[in-house]
C-alpha cells in the first residue's frame, strides 16, 4: 500500500507552552521528600598527590549525613578515571569528595571544612609539548602523554605543487555552557534498585554505567532524563557523578541530588576542540588543489573522553568540499592535566572543516584569487556517491548550488566592490567577506534505533523511540511525522523518550542523528501499526485485509461499507495496538552548505563585529522549517561565539582562568546579527526520509566564516592568519605585526 | 548571617554606625555575586531597598542630586537628557535585568576600577555625598577612589548620594570590550566638554588600580583649544595636538597585562578612544553653536 507522506512545513513547537511559561521538568524540579542535598570537593590543584584527605571536622557538622572520600563507597567495578580520587588528582575539578547535608547550604559548608593535603607536582597545559622528550607525565603508569594516534594517507601529498601555504591554526578550547547544568536526582526505589534523574543526551548509557559501578542489572536501574536545557554534546558520556549520586542514594537510602555550581560546571564539564594544527596545503598556479599535508595535535584532557575518536572525524572529514587527490594527516591525541576534553556542537567536524577553510582562504590570498572562485574551481562535482581521499563516501550533494545561492543571497560582487572602496578611501571601518563551504557528517556514533507506535482507546497515538532531545525539538518532529503517516491530528500524538523503564532501548541523542535514525524508526513503526489496524479492522469486520480501505475522515473500513468503519479509538478498544519497528542506516550521511559572513573590523582598535551572516544549509528533505532555522541560528551563535569571543584558558599551572561567565565570554543576542538563511533539499537515499542531521551544521559553517571575514577585512593590510577567539586586541596587534613586517 | 532592614535613612545609618563591619546591599549586582563565588561571607548584612530617599533625585543648588539607589536604568530612561556621558555608560552596563537592579551608589560601593558608572563621574567632576551619624560629607569623585576595590568610605558611613552638573555641552563614553554589555570592558573613557566653563573633563576606567581622571590632558587639551581659541571659531584642533592629546591620557593610564589584554594593547586603546571621543564630542559642540 502506498505509505503517505509525512506532514511538512512549519509546525509551531508543542513544547514551547510549556518550557516558555515554565511549566517544563527539568532534573532541578525533581524534588523528592526527605531529599538530602550533594557537594563535591573537588581538587585546586592541576596536578598533585594526596596525602590525605581529613573528612573529620566536616562529619561533625550540622545536619551533615556522610562525607565520603575514596574508599568510603563501594563500587564493584573501577573505571580509568576515579570516580573519586584516593590517591592523586589531575586537573583542577577533580572530585576528591563528596559532602552530604540535610540543605544544599550544610552539605556547601561540609564540604568546606575537609582538609585535602596536596602534594603539588608540576603541572602539563601545553599539548603541543606533552609529546616532548622528558615531558612531565599525566598518568606516569603510562610511561608517554599519548592517549591515542591516527594517521591517514602517505608522505608526498604535496608534490607537484606550485604553490603551498602552510600555516598553524589553533582551534582553542570551549566550554560549552549550557544554561542547565549538570544534575542528578537519585533515590532508592524501595525494591533494591535505583530511580534517577539526570540532565543528559545518553540515558541508557547512564543506566549501564550507574548499573555497572553499583553491580545491578540494567532492569534495577531506571533513569529519566526529563526536559534537558541545553546539552552541545557535553552531556554525551556519562559522568562519574552520576554513579556517586547513585551510589550515596542507596548507602543512605534516602534520595540525594547534586547540582553543578556555574564555576563547578566551567571547569568539571567536558571541554570541546582544543587542537592544534599544522597544515600545508598545495595547488597548481591556476588554483587545482594537488595535496593537503596535516600534522594535528588534540588535546585529551586529563582522563580519556571523546576527543580520540572525534580526532578520526576530523581526520575522515579533511577533504571538506573539495576534491584533494592526495591527503596525509597526521595525529596525536595527548593527556594534559586539564579538564576531559569530548564532545562540543559538531564535535571533530567543525575542526577539520576549519582546517580546509583557512587555509583556502590563504591560498586564495597567495594566488590573488577570489576565494568564491577558488572554492569553485576544486568543489567536489558530478556523481555521488563520492569517496574522498580519506575515506568518506559523501551520500549525495549539489556543493557549487549551496555556494551560488550563498553568494546570491549575500550579494557578493556588490560586497567586493564596496570592500574595494572603504580600502581605496582608507576607512576606519574595513569590511571583510568571509565563506565557509563545509560539508559535515551527521548519525556518525551509531546508526540505529527502534521506534514504537501504539494507538490507545481514548484515540491518541503514543510515540517511543531512544532518542532525547536536549532543545531540539523532537516533540514536534516526530508528532509532525507519524499525523502525516497515520492521517491523525498532530494534538493527539504523544511522544515519550528517555525514561529507560518505559522505552526499551536507545542511543540518545548526538550527531545530528535523531530524525535521521529515531525518525525512520517511527516511520516503519507507524507504517506496521497501520497493517496492524487493518488487520483489526478486517477480524472485527469480518473481511479480508485486503478489502480493508481507510476512508476520507481517517476510519478504517471495508471498501464501499462506510457505515461499519472503525476509527482508531475504536480499534484500540480493550487492547491498544502497539507496533515495534527497528530502522539501521547503512553509513553516515553528509549534509553540507555554504555561509557567507560579513564583518567590520575598527582598524584602530582591532574590533571586529559581524553585521550579516548568511546561511544555505541543506540537510536533505525538511520536514519542518522552523525546527531547521531554529538548529541553525544557535548553531551559528556558537560558531560566531568560538570564532570571536569564547576561548577557555588555563595558566602555566593549569589553574582555570575563565572559569565564569564574566571572565568567559559568551555572546549576547546583542553579538549576534538577524541570521539570513536560505533554503535547499538534497535527499539522501539512504533513509526513506530523505533526511540528513541539521544540529550541527550552523557552528561547522559559521566559525570559519566569520573568521575568514575578519581576516579578509585586513587582509590588504598584510594579515594572513589570526588565530580565534578574534578578540580586540589579537586583530591590532595582528595588525601591528603585518606593518612592522612591510 | 545577621540581615538588617532599616525602614529610614537614619535607622540606616545608625545600625552602620553600631555595626560597621555591616555590609550594605542595594542592588545586590555586585554583592550576590561576590557571596556566591564564596570570595566574601560578610556577617551582617544592611539592606537598603527600603529608604525612599535613596531612590529620590531632585536639583540642589544648581547641581543634580541624585539617590545612590537610582538604577542604572531610571539613569537612562529620567536622566538620560541631562546626563548623557552617564547614561551611555549605563548602556554598557549588564544586561536589562542587571540595569534594572544595579545602582550608581553601589558601583561607587564597590569601587571596582572596572565600575561603568566611574569614568563619566570623573569627566563631569561629580561628588560623592557620604553620611554618617555625625554628619554628611562631600568628596570629589577625583579623590574617592583610593584604590582596587577600596574608596575613601569610613567605616561607619553609607553612600548616600551624588551630586553633578547637568550637562552644558556633549559628553561621551566608550569602551573596548570582547562584547558589548556584560562584560568587563578591557579599557573604556568618558569625556565631558563643558563651553561654560571650557573645560573638557577626562575619566578612564579599566586601566589602573583606580578608575583614573587624565588631568594633565586635560589641562593640555584645554590649553589648545584656548590657544587657538578653538571654542569661539568653532573649529576642529590639529590632528597633532589630538595625537598628544590622546597620547597624554594613555600616559595618565597604569594598566597591567592580564587575560583580558595586554597593558600596550590598553594604553594604545585609550588613546584610540581619547581621540575618537573628543572627536565626537567637538563635532557636536561645533554644530551646537
Amino acid at each position: 500500500m502506498a505509505v503517505r507522506a509525512a506532514v511538512h512545513g512549519t509546525v509551531k513547537r508543542r513544547e514551547d507552552p510549556r518550557l516558555i511559561t515554565g511549566a517544563g521538568l527539568y532534573t532541578d524540579d525533581v524534588r523528592p521528600e526527605r531529599c538530602l542535598h550533594a557537594v563535591f570537593v573537588r581538587s585546586t590543584h592541576a596536578n598533585a598527590r594526596l596525602a590525605g584527605v581529613d573528612a573529620s571536622s566536616a562529619r561533625g557538622m550540622p545536619g551533615v549525613a556522610g562525607v565520603f572520600t575514596a574508599g568510603d563507597v563501594l563500587f564493584t567495578s573501577d573505571t580509568a578515571r576515579p570516580r573519586l580520587c584516593g590517591e592523586s588528582v589531575k586537573f583542577v575539578g577533580d572530585a576528591i569528595a563528596v559532602a552530604v547535608g540535610e540543605t544544599r547550604e550544610q552539605a556547601v559548608d561540609a564540604a568546606a571544612e575537609v582538609v585535602v593535603d596536596y602534594e603539588p607536582l608540576a603541572a602539563l597545559v601545553d599539548s603541543t609539548t606533552a609529546a616532548d622528550a622528558g615531558a612531565t607525565l599525566v598518568h606516569p603508569d603510562k610511561g608517554d602523554n599519548i592517549a591515542f594516534e591516527f594517521d591517514i594517507g602517505e608522505d608526498g601529498a604535496l608534490e607537484g605543487a606550485d604553490v603551498v601555504v602552510r600555516g598553524r591554526f589553533i582551534n582553542q578550547r570551549l566550554a560549552p555552557v549550557p544554561i542547565e547544568c549538570n544534575a542528578v536526582v537519585a533515590e532508592p526505589d524501595g525494591e533494591g534498585g535505583i530511580r534517577m534523574w539526570t540532565s543528559t543526551q545518553v540515558p541508557f548509557n547512564v543506566r549501564s554505567q550507574v548499573a555497572e559501578a553499583l553491580g545491578l542489572p540494567e532492569s534495577k536501574v531506571r533513569v529519566i532524563s526529563p526536559d534537558v536545557g541545553g546539552a552541545f554534546g557535553a552531556k554525551l558520556m556519562a559522568y562519574p557523578e552520576q554513579s556517586v549520586i547513585a551510589a550515596l542514594a542507596r548507602d543512605l537510602d534516602r534520595p540525594v541530588r547534586w547540582f553543578e555550581f556555574r564555576t563547578e560546571n566551567m571547569t568539571a564539564m567536558t571541554h570541546g576542540r582544543g587542537l592544534v594544527q599544522d597544515v600545508a596545503l598545495g595547488a597548481r598556479s591556476d588554483g587545482t588543489l594537488v595535496g593537503m599535508d596535516a600534522d594535528v595535535i588534540a588535546d585529551a584532557g586529563a582522563y580519556a573522553g571523546l576527543s580520540p575518536p572525534q580526532l578520526v572525524l576530523t581526520a575522515m572529514l579533511a577533504s571538506g568540499v573539495y576534491q584533494i587527490p592526495k591527503i596525509r594527516f597526521r595525529s596525536k591525541c595527548v593527556f594534559t592535566n586539564t579538564a576531559v576534553m569530548s564532545a562540543y556542537r559538531g564535535a571533530g567536524r567543525p575542526e577539520a572543516i576549519a582546517m580546509i577553510e583557512r587555509a583556502m582562504d590563504m591560498l586564495a590570498a597567495e594566488l590573488r584569487i577570489d576565494p568564491a572562485e577558488l572554492r569553485r574551481r576544486n568543489l567536489i562535482r558530478g556523481e555521488f556517491p563520492y569517496t574522498t581521499a580519506t575515506f568518506c563516501t559523501y551520500d549525495s550533494g549539489d556543493y557549487e548550488r549551496a555556494l551560488d545561492l550563498a553568494l546570491e543571497a549575500a550579494g557578493y560582487e556588490k560586497l567586493r566592490a564596496e570592500q574595494r572602496d572603504r580600502r581605496d578611501r582608507g576607512d576606519r571601518l574595513q569590511l571583510g567577506i568571509g565563506l565557509s563551504a563545509y560539508v559535515e557528517m551527521t548519525a556518525v556514533l551509531n546508526t540505529s534505533e527502534v521506534g514504537v507506535a501504539r494507538a490507545e482507546p481514548d484515540g491518541s497515538i503514543v510515540l517511543q523511540v531512544g532518542t532525547t532531545s536536549s532543545g531540539q525539538g523532537h516533540e514536534t518532529a516526530y508528532a509532525q511525522l507519524a499525523a502525516g503517516l497515520l492521517d491523525v491530528p498532530i494534538e493527539s500524538i504523544k511522544v515519550v523518550t528517555s525514561d529507560t523503564a518505559v522505552v526499551g532501548s536507545g542511543s540518545g541523542t548526538s550527531g545530528s542523528r535523531s530524525l535521521q535514525i529515531g525518525g525512520s524508526a517511527l516511520r516503519a513503526a507507524c507504517i506496521a501499526l497501520i497493517d496492524q489496524a487493518k488487520e483489526e479492522a478486517a477480524r472485527r469486520l469480518e473481511a479480508s485485509v485486503e478489502d480493508i480501505v481507510r476512508f476520507d475522515d481517517g476510519r478504517f473500513g471495508v471498501k464501499g461499507v462506510p457505515a461499519t468503519a472503525l476509527t482508531w479509538a475504536q480499534l484500540a478498544e480493550g487492547s491498544p495496538l502497539s507496533a515495534q519497528a527497528g530502522f539501521e542506516q547503512s553509513d553516515q550521511t553528509y549534509p553540507f552548505g555554504c555561509h557567507v559572513a560579513v564583518a567590520e573590523v575598527d582598524v584602530e582598535t582591532g574590533e571586529a563585529r559581524l553585521v550579516r551572516h548568511i546561511a544555505v544549509d541543506d540537510c536533505g528533505t525538511v520536514l519542518n522549517q522552523m525546527l531547521v532555522d531554529g538548529q541553525v541560528h544557535g548553531g551559528v551563535a556558537q560558531g560566531v561565539a568560538q570564532a570571536l569571543y569564547e576561548e577557555f584558558v588555563y595558566d602555566a599551572h593549569g589553574n582555570p582562568l575563565t572559569a565564569t561567565l564574566v571572565d568567559y565570554g559568551i555572546p549576547g543576542i546583542g553579538e549576534i546579527p538577524s541570521i539570513e538563511t536560505v533554503a535547499m533539499e538534497t535527499p539522501t537515499p539512504l533513509n526513506p526520509l530523505g533526511a540528513k542531521g541539521i544540529g550541527e551544521s550552523g557552528t561547522i559553517g559559521a566559525t570559519p566564516a566569520v573568521q575568514n571575514a575578519v581576516i579578509d577585512a585586513v587582509s590588504h593590510l598584510g594579515v594572513r592568519h589570526i588565530d580565534m577567539p578574534l578578540h580586540p586586541m589579537r586583530v591590532w596587534e595582528a595588525i601591528q605585526a603585518a606593518r612592522t613586517k612591510r | 548571617m545577621e540581615f538588617l532592614q532599616p525602614a529610614t535613612w537614619s535607622e540606616a545609618l545608625a545600625m552602620k554606625a553600631a555595626k560597621p563591619e555591616a555590609v550594605p546591599i542595594a542592588g545586590g549586582t555586585d554583592l550576590m555575586v561576590e557571596i556566591n563565588l564564596d570570595h566574601r561571607r560578610p556577617a551582617t548584612i544592611i539592606d537598603l531597598t527600603h529608604i525612599k530617599e535613596l531612590t529620590e533625585w531632585g536639583m540642589d543648588d544648581g547641581r543634580l542630586r541624585i539617590g545612590a539607589g537610582v538604577t542604572y536604568a531610571r539613569i537612562i530612561d529620567e536622566l538620560g537628557d541631562r546626563l548623557p556621558g552617564l547614561a551611555m555608560a549605563s548602556r554598557t552596563v549588564g544586561s536589562p535585568q542587571i540595569r534594572n537592579r544595579g545602582t550608581v551608589g553601589g558601583n561607587l560601593g564597590t569601587a571596582s576600577p572596572a565600575g561603568d558608572a566611574h569614568p563619566p563621574l570623573l569627566a563631569t567632576e561629580a561628588i560623592v555625598e557620604l553620611a554618617s551619624t555625625k554628619g554628611t560629607r562631600q568628596v570629589a569623585a577625583n579623590e574617592f577612589f583610593a584604590g582596587p576595590k577600596k574608596n575613601a568610605m569610613r567605616a561607619d558611613e553609607l553612600i548616600a548620594a551624588f551630586l553633578v552638573e547637568p550637562a552644558r555641552g556633549p559628553q561621551q563614553f566608550s569602551k573596548v570590550g570582547t562584547r558589548n554589555a556584560m562584560v568587563i570592558a578591557v579599557c573604556s573613557l568618558a569625556l565631558a566638554v563643558d563651553p561654560k566653563r571650557k573645560h573638557v573633563g577626562i575619566g578612564i576606567g579599566s586601566a589602573g588600580p583606580t578608575p583614573i581622571r587624565a588631568a594633565e590632558a586635560e589641562t593640555f587639551i584645554q590649553e589648545v583649544l584656548e590657544e587657538h581659541r578653538l571654542w569661539e571659531r568653532h573649529v576642529h584642533c590639529e590632528p597633532s595636538a589630538l595625537k598628544q592629546f590622546g597620547e597624554l591620557v594613555a600616559a595618565a593610564a597604569k594598566p597591567i597585562d592580564d587575560v583580558r589584554g595586554t597593558a600596550d594593547y590598553r594604553r594604545h586603546a585609550l588613546a584610540v578612544l581619547a581621540r575618537r571621543t573628543f572627536r565626537w564630542a567637538w563635532d557636536d559642540y561645533r554644530k551646537s553653536k
